[in-house]
């Protein structure tokens, strides 16, 4: 069967082309190459059950890992690959498999499973894995709060692929959390100045400068943090927590004056961000070190207002997530042909609480979350559409019992009447008869209804008195008759042997055929009492099933609706804490024009 | 032989790799988190372990639950003594892009299957897809293929096998495999059949 041509490993070597020598092996492949994980694992098990897959034993065990692996049915992946993964698989193929268990694990937060599976792996992996490995093995350590070891693996990082400036990265987060802010400054400061050549890296630029930034301005040092935040892109995704910045670092050196042009800047933008709405409390704040207190009253009096009605969207948004529409539409125009671990929610469905839920997207625990979601979604279908098919199944059941039960009075009637036993006596005496012939030589036994006639005739004749007398007449008869009787003795004999043969023949193939009909019977006997067996066995089956059916529905259900409120919960706590921000924000606000309003009327009463 | 299944497994991961995710952290994040903080991600953490941990459970339960019913409907649907299943497979394919298959038993259409291109993506690397799959009587049968796609230099191509196919008491297979003919840079369509 189809060679394998695996062309696209990692590390760039060419793969051993393998045979597919069992075709339910190749049917499950079919279905993996396309990326329809759940058909392909459903095809695996039912082969498996049916001892389909004798050629591939082990490997159909190797790749139901890699499927559940894919599925993101990670657990299960793992229990296979615990049992297989000790023996006879190539230790690069075995690390390899360790690492991206222990990849699945991290993103879905099992540190300790993760760390594990980041344990297991005894060799390098290929290059590009390596680093991989590596950087998950650093965050792993950030995680867990191990910053010294943490740090001694980041300084060690040797190549100098982009990998080594994200390991400067984390290497600077781990240095700053271990209270090593100078280090990290330096580490930071070198990958803020790096040269980008492309999206990823100035992002990591960004970040870098950005962390910088804001790591001077808490350790109020405003003049070193101006330089790094005004690195970062004025379009990128951090600029407006850049622009923040740089007017704070401005304010801390009480140049105000400086500090409102990047705060202007951010006025314009949308004021769902962080950065934009304290902007909007800088602003007058600003304004108010210059003396220009109307001015900054009317920004107060804008802030307070944007700020209430931002927070009533985000009330309203609330509402709108606690009626469980949210996750609904999230999904909704995706169709769910895919299900596994690589899906991921690539476009926001339009809407308020899309943009108010943005960022939670980037979550691993709110996507991971997502992907179950719609794996339990996936699951929910499934099971409705074979709950239809179970009462397809059940009618087709009773129609064919109905039929069964209507034909067989009509099939024993005609198989009473066939009475085959007699058959067989007649064929036994057929051929006792003719063994008799062949012995006897009786070939008038096999003349043909003529030539019996003829002989008849011939006899007949012999014996008639009047051929008896002595005369010449008589004579001349008797030599005509002598002669017709030789010539048709002699046509019998020609004939014996031949007809003998055919005879016998058609009498072997009436055997054969006896044969064909006496096992054909016992067929019949067999699937009649085999059938009632076979429905009952059906029956049981389809009566077992549809109740494993509803059972599992109400279970996903149940799992629906818990993970659900978990998403749920982790939207609207985002979105309490926007609102938490804008309230603070606001009262802020209020603080302080109130102040303007009594400084105001102090002067006022001071003038008077 | 083993390695190599488990290779394909996990090197659509290799490809997913994003490197943004080594540098996961962003800036506001760049401190540690406070006490509090790391209180609730842990809370959270654990809610979605838990969560998941039922969601690996009810998937593994569907899953067993899909392959029952997968194997009572083929055992229904095509009772062994007169089932019959059709694969296509191709070995290499270089000289043969597949458009559509035709199967006639005894002069009757049974399947006119269109490939998509993932589809032939996946024969090409060993897949087989199970194009039909029916009941017969047993005895003697008639089976046609017609194949068509873009032969060599890209021309139209169509192509028919036929063979005469006896069907005993138990199910059959009969596989269509398209092949090259490295010497006349032709392919080859070739029929197998098992029981």
């Amino acid at each position: 069967m189809a060679l394998l041509p695996h062309q696209s490993r990692a590390d760039g070597k060419k793969a051993e082309p393998t045979v597919v020598q069992d075709a339910h092996y190749g049917e499950v492949l079919f279905y993996f190459y396309q990326g329809e994980y759940f058909p392909a694992i459903v095809r695996l098990l039912a082969a498996q059950k049916q001892s389909q897959l004798e050629s591939h034993e082990k490997e159909s065990e190797l790749l139901l890992g890699g499927l559940y692996l894919s599925y993101g049915h990670h657990l299960y992946a793992a229990e296979i690959f615990e049992r297989l993964l000790a023996d006879n698989v190539e230790p690069e193929i075995r690390d390899r498999t360790w690492f991206f268990l222990a990849k699945i694990w991290h993103q879905r937060g099992y540190l300790a499973e993760s760390q594990q599976a980041l344990n297991n792996i005894q060799a390098e992996l290929p290059k590009v894995l390596e680093a991989e490995r590596n950087m998950l093995q650093a965050q792993i350590l950030i995680d867990r709060r191990e910053y010294d070891q943490a740090i001694a693996m980041l300084q060690a990082w040797k190549d100098k692929t982009e990998w080594a400036s994200y390991a400067k990265f984390n290497l600077g987060v781990a240095m700053v959390r271990n209270g090593q802010v100078d280090a990290a400054a330096k580490i930071l400061d070198g990958l803020g100045n790096l040269d980008p050549y492309n999206e990823e890296l100035n992002s990591l630029r960004d970040k870098a400068n950005l962390a910088l930034g804001y790591a001077y301005l808490q350790d109020g040092q405003p003049h070193a943090a101006k330089p790094p935040l005004q690195r970062v892109r004025l379009a990128g995704p951090f600029s407006n927590k850049a622009l923040l910045g740089v007017g704070w670092a401005d304010a801390e050196n009480h140049n105000f004056r400086r500090a409102l042009v990047p705060w202007m800047e951010l006025r314009s933008r949308d004021l769902l961000d962080s950065a934009v709405q304290e902007s909007m409390l800088a602003i007058p704040f600003a304004m108010a070190k210059l003396d220009s207190i109307s001015q900054a009253a009317d920004h107060y009096l804008n802030a307070v207002e944007a700020f209430y009605e931002e927070a009533n969207r985000i009330d309203r948004t609330i509402e709108h997530i606690e009626t469980g529409a949210l996750l609904d539409e999230f999904l909704g125009q995706d169709p769910l042909e895919t299900t596994g671990w690589y899906w991921k929610l690539e476009q926001l469905p339009e809407g308020p609480e899309s943009r108010y839920l943005l960022h939670l997207l980037a979550t691993h625990s709110f996507q991971e979350g997502l992907k179950n979601y719609r794996d339990l979604g996936y699951l929910r279908q499934n099971l409705a559409n074979w709950q239809k098919n179970i009462g397809v199944y059940r009618n087709m059941l009773d129609t064919r019992e109905l039929a069964y039960e209507e034909r067989l009075p009509k099939i024993e009637a005609s198989l009473a009447r066939a009475d085959l036993d007699g058959m067989v006596g007649r064929k036994l005496e057929f051929d006792a008869r003719l063994n008799s012939i062949e012995q006897s030589g009786d070939t008038l036994a096999l003349a043909t209804e003529r030539e019996f006639e003829l002989w008849g005739e011939i006899t007949a004749l012999e014996r008639t008195p009047a051929l008896a007398a002595d005369i010449p007449e008589a004579q001349e008869v008797r030599d005509k008759i002598k002669l017709l009787k030789g010539v048709l003795q002699w046509e019998l004999d020609k004939e014996f042997k031949s007809r003998l043969w055919r005879v016998r023949r058609d009498v072997q193939q009436t055997g054969q055929a006896l044969v064909d009909t006496q096992r054909s019977r016992r067929n019949i006997d067999v699937t009649m009492r085999g059938e009632p067996l076979m429905f009952d066995s059906f029956n049981a089956r389809v009566d077992g099933l549809n109740p494993r059916i509803e059972m599992l529905q109400s279970q996903v259900d149940g799992a629906m609706g818990r993970q659900r409120a978990f998403l749920q919960s982790i939207a609207v706590e985002e979105l309490r804490a926007q609102q938490q921000r804008l309230n603070t924000y606001s009262v802020q606000a209020r603080f302080a024009l109130a102040a303007i309003y009594d400084l105001s009327a102090t002067v006022g009463d001071a003038s008077q | 032989m083993t390695n190599i299944f488990v290779a394909i497994c996990i090197l659509s991961f290799a490809t997913t790799t994003v490197a943004q995710d080594a540098a996961s952290m962003d800036a506001a994040s760049v401190m540690a988190m406070s006490e509090s903080a790391e209180a609730d991600a842990a809370s959270e953490r654990e809610q979605f372990r838990s969560l998941d941990k039922d969601v690996q459970s009810l998937k593994k339960e569907v899953l067993d639950l899909n392959r029952d019913l997968f194997l009572l409907e083929e055992e229904l649907l095509f009772p062994a003594n007169s089932q019959v299943a059709f694969f296509i497979s191709m070995d290499v394919g270089e000289y043969f892009d597949l458009d559509s298959v035709n199967l006639k038993i005894d002069g009757k259409e049974v399947a006119n299957y269109l490939y998509t291109e993932r589809e032939v993506g996946a024969l090409i690397r060993g897949g087989v897809h199970r194009v039909h799959m029916g009941n017969i009587k047993t005895g003697d049968h008639e089976l046609i293929a017609i194949f068509t796609g873009k032969g060599p230099h890209i021309r139209d191509y169509r192509r028919g096998a036929t063979m005469s196919l006896n069907k005993g008491i138990g199910a059959k297979y009969v596989e269509l495999e398209i092949s090259d003919k490295v010497k006349k840079q032709q392919p080859e369509f070739v029929i197998k059949e098992w029981e």
